[in-house]
């Protein structure tokens, strides 16, 4: 394009009403976001702020994503002044920033853009500091009006914010210029009565397209890879369904308990805490048919189909189908490990899951008869989280004794810690004779493309931010996940588990969760 | 590897070493080998930066099968020395191959001989000229019209002032050749930070009554291609070395200072008639500090300088094909701020 041309489409789009063009932007490249914006993050003084979003905020700054017109607002009950936060700020990134400490001049410039709010959330009084912050903003930073809310409060205190914005004149409906989003912290209710309860609060305030539910698992690349992998390779599509695939595997096993947790821990449980959410929405990636596009909403509508497929499981068929275990005492890395009860904050007697295993059948053309096992658990022998894909074992033996060894082929998509694809196929061992071997093909992401994975908070708040919600979870999957693990979920409640604690720490997890693989002749890949 | 050594009068000799490793290569594969998707020619006659240029090409060819063809201007010996190397690449054969030819004391005719003869045919060529000289001493002109696109650097180690003239002129005279200059490729971080004064509408028609344009650099090559840059986005014409015409016929001032290392700008202010833009290398020499005073003053902010490394400039000097069109409108106005008639 000549630069006639470009400053004609500029002079168009300002006779148009829009925003001119920027002359000077055509043909450079940037992953900037382009929309200034403030951020407001409630929950300020908490941890999931200091170790993650901060770290976040900064690390967006310093590649050069974040827009160079932004304000970023901490509200909490504690008490804090703007200097004392930016200086919260500086001491969470000396600690948690992948980039190591601050420098300046970048830091100074990066701190300028720091304030804070103290107030109670349902003080209205504090809205109004708050808005006159936004507004200050603005005029200082020239950050148009832009507004995301990341709320990284207790669940509990969701309502209060959601009516406190609004009762000040914060919220999207009341807003005169520019846009505004909010960014809603998992969990999303604690079962199926309280998600709905939360989401006619927020839907109050906010609609569907402005709210943007964080599932950080979906901010993980190889999470984000399984669509490419799937939709921009021709080889696996003919086999992903149920003619090839003999079962699907999702792991999420943690070495570690439940640390600081156990109070909420102990009334969330492994099947809310993992299997609700992370779980099922890598099982919606796996499974789901491909898009008409990438935009938003084409996959999330495909994501919430397969949910929609998912064989509802009756409380009868609850012992047939799933699996629960709580961990005793172990060892993990050589060292002691107490047991889930007596972990600090948790009831002694306490009847709560630290392990889920749950086997979903997909009612669909797909993957009718193909069973989907899902599992997470805590104190187990690794931290491992991945997909396998276990293709059917071969019609024929053409290799007699020699193909004894052959393995049923296995793609694995590794989420963590290895972040990676791996192919298991059979191969002959080199020799005079035929012996045949399984074998793996290793793709790593870090020595694949030498460049290392940015955390997923940032992918997420950054998309946020530019106003992607392709990784952010629709109310519809939420209600649906909901719906599909209730009835797991209040059998659970009204049955005490009589074995608890069922396996060691550092174990492969409890026997009941082998047993439910071994009724239908399968064994999980070890974690 | 194989290693053969022939002379560069003998093109039969070389090619039938280069058919004979391929040849070998599909003798042991299930199916032909893949050999070549670029001929890479590098041509180098400075003995300290040898190693150096050969070094990258070398990695470079790893990545991208290549037939890469060294003109040693720097030895003169006249000998040619072929080597191949065959490796498996997710399932495929690949041979890559070399040949280093001595041509210090060849003709610029024999040297064009040659890179036509020894390049692989229907291939796409890029010459990467690790030269100093441009000039009618070397055999660039006689290459024009076997190379696709040219790589150059000119503010590379060694070069003079007036190599990005050499550049300019050379891609003014031999339109079909793409010019890639590593000078202007390092100019991306720079184009975006000025590109940010004006992302904010309230700021846009400042852009359009600039009067005057400052550029401190360590070498020339930049400031030109970066006026050249804003004067082809602006519409503004070269009125004299020192002065541009923009679209409603006003002065523009340019002025450039020599500060800093080769390669590395360290401010440009943009004028306008109530307004100073700067962005100005801090002391942390990787983080850029921009600021705004006069009518439409806003706090300074800084940003990260995003260096990209010289490798990874090659790489994509060499491998991207089509032209950047906007490139090509920059360099006809280096050249008017340069005298060279072309305005």
């Amino acid at each position: 394009m000549s630069p006639a041309d470009g400053i004609a489409t500029a002079t168009r789009a300002a006779a148009d009403g829009a925003a001119p063009a920027n002359p000077l932007r055509e043909g450079l490249e940037s992953n900037r976001i382009t929309d200034p914006c403030n951020i407001v993050f409630f929950g300020a003084s908490g941890d999931l702020a200091n170790r993650m979003l901060f770290p976040a905020m900064y690390n967006l700054r310093l590649g050069d994503i974040m827009p160079t017109s932004f304000g970023i607002i901490g509200f909490s009950r504690t008490p804090e002044t703007d200097d004392s936060f930016r200086d919260n700020v500086h001491k969470s990134l000396d600690t948690f920033s992948r980039s190591g400490p601050p420098r300046d001049p970048l830091w100074s410039d990066f701190a300028k853009h720091l304030s804070y709010v103290t107030g109670d959330f349902d003080d209205p009084d504090c809205y109004r500091k708050l808005g006159k912050q936004l507004d200050a903003n603005d005029e200082q930073f020239g950050t148009g009006g832009n507004r995301l809310y990341y709320l990284s409060t207790p669940p509990q205190v969701f309502p209060k914010i959601v009516a406190g914005l609004d009762a000040a004149g914060l919220g999207p409906r009341q807003q005169k210029k520019g846009w505004t989003r909010i960014i809603v912290e998992k969990p999303f209710g604690t079962d199926l009565d309280t998600a709905r309860a939360l989401q006619t609060e927020i839907t109050k305030v906010f609609d569907e397209q402005h709210v943007y539910r964080i599932d950080h698992y979906l901010g993980k690349e190889p999470v984000q890879d399984i669509m490419a992998l799937r939709f921009a390779n021709i080889i696996f599509e003919p086999l992903w369904n149920r003619r090839y695939v003999d079962c699907v595997q999702i792991t999420a096993a943690e070495t570690v308990g439940v640390e600081l947790r156990g109070g909420y821990y102990d009334h969330a449980g492994a099947l809310r805490d993992m299997i609700q959410n992370h779980v099922m929405n890598l099982l919606a990636l796996v499974a789901m048919e491909p898009p008409v596009s990438a935009s938003a909403d084409s996959i999330r509508d495909e994501k919430f189909k397969v949910l929609s497929a998912l064989r509802p499981i009756s409380a009868d068929d609850v012992a047939k189908t799933t699996a629960r275990g709580q961990y005793g005492p172990g060892v993990i890395a050589g060292k002691d490990v107490p047991g889930y009860r007596t972990e600090p904050d948790v009831d002694p007697n306490s009847n709560t899951e630290t392990y889920a295993a749950v086997r979903f059948a997909i009612d669909n053309w797909r993957w009718a008869d193909v069973p989907f096992y899902l599992r997470s658990g805590k104190r187990l022998a690794r931290k491992n989280s991945e997909i396998a894909v276990r293709f059917r074992a071969l019609p024929h033996r053409l290799f007699g004794e020699a193909g004894d060894a052959i393995e049923q082929n296995t793609l694995v998509m590794k989420i963590e810690p290895d972040e990676g694809v791996q192919l298991r196929f059979n191969a002959k061992v080199p020799g005079p004779k035929m012996h045949i071997r399984a074998v793996t093909m290793d793709f790593n992401y870090g020595s694949g493309f030498g460049v290392v994975s940015a955390p997923a908070y940032e992918r997420l708040i950054g998309d946020a931010m530019r106003g992607d919600a392709t990784l952010f979870t629709r109310w519809d999957a939420v209600e649906r996940a909901w719906e599909v693990v209730m009835p797991i979920l209040d059998t659970w409640l009204n049955t005490r588990a009589t074995d608890f604690p069922n396996y060691a720490a550092g174990s492969q997890g409890p026997a009941s969760s082998d047993a439910l693989l071994a009724a239908e002749g399968r064994e999980w890949r070890q974690i | 590897m194989t290693a053969h050594a022939a002379s560069i009068h003998d093109v039969a000799a070389i090619l039938a070493e280069l058919r004979r490793a391929v040849d070998a290569a599909a003798a042991g594969a299930d199916a032909t080998p893949s050999i070549a998707t670029l001929n890479l020619v590098a041509y180098v006659d400075d003995a300290t930066h040898h190693d150096w240029v050969l070094e990258r090409a070398a990695r470079l060819i790893e990545k991208h099968p290549a037939r890469f063809i060294v003109l040693d201007a720097a030895a003169n010996d006249g000998g040619a020395d072929v080597a191949t190397e065959t490796r498996g690449n997710d399932g495929a054969t690949v041979v890559s191959q070399r040949v280093d030819l001595a041509v210090g004391d060849a003709p610029a005719a024999v040297v064009h001989s040659l890179v036509h003869d020894l390049c692989a045919a229907n291939t796409p060529t890029v010459l990467w000229w690790a030269s100093a000289r441009m000039d009618g001493s070397t055999p660039l002109a006689a290459l024009a019209g076997d190379v696709n696109a040219l790589v150059v650097d000119s503010s590379g180690p060694g070069r003079g002032d007036h190599a990005v003239n050499d550049a300019v002129a050379f891609a003014l005279a031999n339109p079909r050749v793409i010019l890639r200059d590593l000078a202007y490729m390092r100019l991306a971080p720079w184009q975006d930070m000025i590109a940010q004064f004006f992302d904010d509408p309230a700021l846009f028609d400042d852009l359009f009554s600039i009067t005057g344009l400052e550029v401190d650099a360590g070498s020339d090559a930049e400031a030109l291609y970066l006026a050249g840059w804003l004067a082809s986005r602006l519409s503004w014409r070269v009125r004299d070395g020192a002065t541009f015409l923009d679209r409603a016929n006003r002065a523009v001032a340019f002025v450039v200072a020599r500060r800093g290392d080769p390669r590395r700008i360290q401010r440009v202010r943009l004028h306008s008639e109530g307004s100073t833009y700067t962005a100005a290398v801090s002391d942390d020499e990787a983080v850029v500090c921009l600021s705004i005073d006069g009518e439409n003053a806003r706090e300074p902010w800084c940003v990260p300088l995003q260096s990209v490394d010289i490798m990874s400039l090659v790489e994509r000097a060499t491998t991207v094909f089509g032209r950047d069109q906007i490139f090509d409108t920059t360099l006809p106005t280096v050249a008017g701020l340069r005298g060279m008639g072309a305005r």
